[in-house]
């Protein structure tokens, strides 16, 4: 089973998450270690980082959940405190409390390590999903796209939590307003948020079009990520 | 270039100097830091540096070995002792010119500019920051291009560390019309526009010392 490490600024919020997770919990749980709070207040230390990813220690791999910022600092300085670790240890993207709750469940169902991350990572999505019916926003991109594209996705996933990062990121420095349509739906592509709520797994079919200077560039930039299954195919 | 100026290199002892006169910095203008930071952040950064450097002096009393067991110890204390987003960045920063220093007792010039070079390179790596996102690297980066071109022209380090101070009290000026595009301060947005950053400034305060101490 893989072990977790929860880094927070918080000893109170990290306890409160793990409480919470480990209410899904029947039986053995993974060893969850927390780093949490710095010098007797809110912070974190990438000292009390290492130790905990030496107490969750598996031959499975770890999993590293972080909640704001400076966590993402000190969880990575960790990494380079010491030796290399002799097992894997992953940092995840995933929002704290929802992927601690998922990581933690599918832990326990004895997922391997990439699995357990990417089920984190997509904690957010049933959130994203039902509040987005509550938030109507106007059409994106003109009918008149100056560049658009049909395609398929063929990575295993579809586009959960990276490959939409990774999407809105390669738009999100060109001039364009780029838009992805599945199922009836219309993601503004510079949110990785809007992409997810899409929930276009493998095989679906996505329209991408897009208006502006850059448009031509952004549909190629979208097309090649697709087509190459956001780097994720060499594993299957 | 054979001139017998006092400061053609640096001894462990003025790293220890230097590190003493950005520890007193610290406290003066802690409440200044603090200050800022509340405007755009959580309002911690002189506490934070005033503890972290408080136990990094007491940390290096005894006399450390080479260059980079002294940058080392003070690297590994402020990512203990500090909390915020500085411990990480100031504590990458001294551990990656450590690693540059290594076993010297005495930095030259050039030495001492890798050494600062390789701990901005650090705070690269660590915050993924770059020049306008309102951080330290704004006024870090810009003294290390003064530090660099004043020892290319031939001047001693006291002169080029004096250029960097300059340099770096420019390079966080020029931070209050931005807007942050990295850490807390990101979160406001175009609120945080029209306030200097604190992480630039106790950045500019580190240089200065540095010229401070190798002035005197």
């Amino acid at each position: 089973m893989i072990g977790i490490v929860v880094v927070s600024h918080s000893l109170a919020l990290a306890e409160a998450a793990v409480a919470l997770a480990d209410e899904m919990v029947h039986g053995e749980g993974p060893v969850v270690a927390v780093a949490a709070g710095a010098a007797g207040g809110f912070g974190t230390d990438a000292t009390e980082v290492r130790r905990a990813m030496e107490k969750a220690a598996s031959p499975d791999g770890v999993l590293v959940l972080m909640d704001l910022g400076s966590a993402v600092l000190s969880a990575e300085l960790a990494l380079e405190l010491g030796p290399p670790s002799e097992h894997a240890v992953r940092l995840t993207a995933a929002p704290m409390v929802e992927g601690l709750v998922a990581a933690v469940v599918r832990a326990v169902g004895g997922a391997d390590l990439e699995t357990v991350a990417r089920e984190a990572e997509a904690a957010l999505l049933p959130k994203v999903v039902s509040l987005a019916e509550h938030t109507p926003r106007p059409a994106l991109v003109a009918v008149e796209a100056d560049a658009s594209a049909r395609l398929t996705l063929v990575n295993p996933q579809g586009l959960h939590a990276r490959p939409a990062a990774q999407i809105a990121t390669a738009v999100g420095g060109l001039a364009a307003e780029v838009a992805v349509e599945s199922g009836g739906r219309r993601a503004d592509a510079s949110s990785s948020l809007e992409l997810m709520t899409l929930g276009a797994g493998q095989g679906t079919e996505i329209t991408v079009s897009a208006v502006g200077a850059d448009a031509a560039q952004a549909v190629a930039a979208v097309r090649e990520m697709v087509e190459a299954g956001f780097g994720e195919l060499e594993a299957s | 270039m054979g001139s017998l100026s006092v400061v053609e290199a640096v001894t462990v002892d003025r790293l220890v100097a230097w590190l003493s006169a950005f520890r007193d910095a610290v406290h003066e203008h802690g409440d200044y830091l603090t200050e800022l930071d509340s405007a755009i952040g959580d309002a911690d950064h002189g506490a934070n540096l005033i503890r972290g450097m408080d136990a990094v002096m007491a940390a290096v009393e005894q006399s450390p070995g080479s260059a980079g067991d002294l940058l080392k110890k003070v690297g590994m204390t402020l990512v203990t002792s500090v909390g915020g987003a500085s411990g990480p960045l100031y504590g990458t920063f001294f551990l990656r010119a450590a690693t540059a220093a290594g076993d010297a007792t005495v930095l030259d010039g050039p030495a001492l500019l890798a050494a600062l070079r390789a701990g901005l390179e650090g705070i690269v790596a660590r915050g993924k920051a770059e020049a306008g996102d309102k951080t330290m690297y704004d006024a870090l980066a810009p003294a290390m291009g003064a530090f660099e071109e004043a020892l290319a022209s031939g001047a001693e380090p006291d002169v080029a560390a004096r250029a960097a101070a300059d340099a770096a009290a420019a390079g966080r000026d020029a931070t209050e019309p931005m807007l942050a595009l990295k850490g807390r301060a990101s979160y406001l947005g175009e609120r945080s526009v029209g306030h200097l950053d604190p992480g630039a400034a106790s950045s500019a305060l580190l240089v200065a010392a540095l010229a401070d101490t190798l002035e005197s």
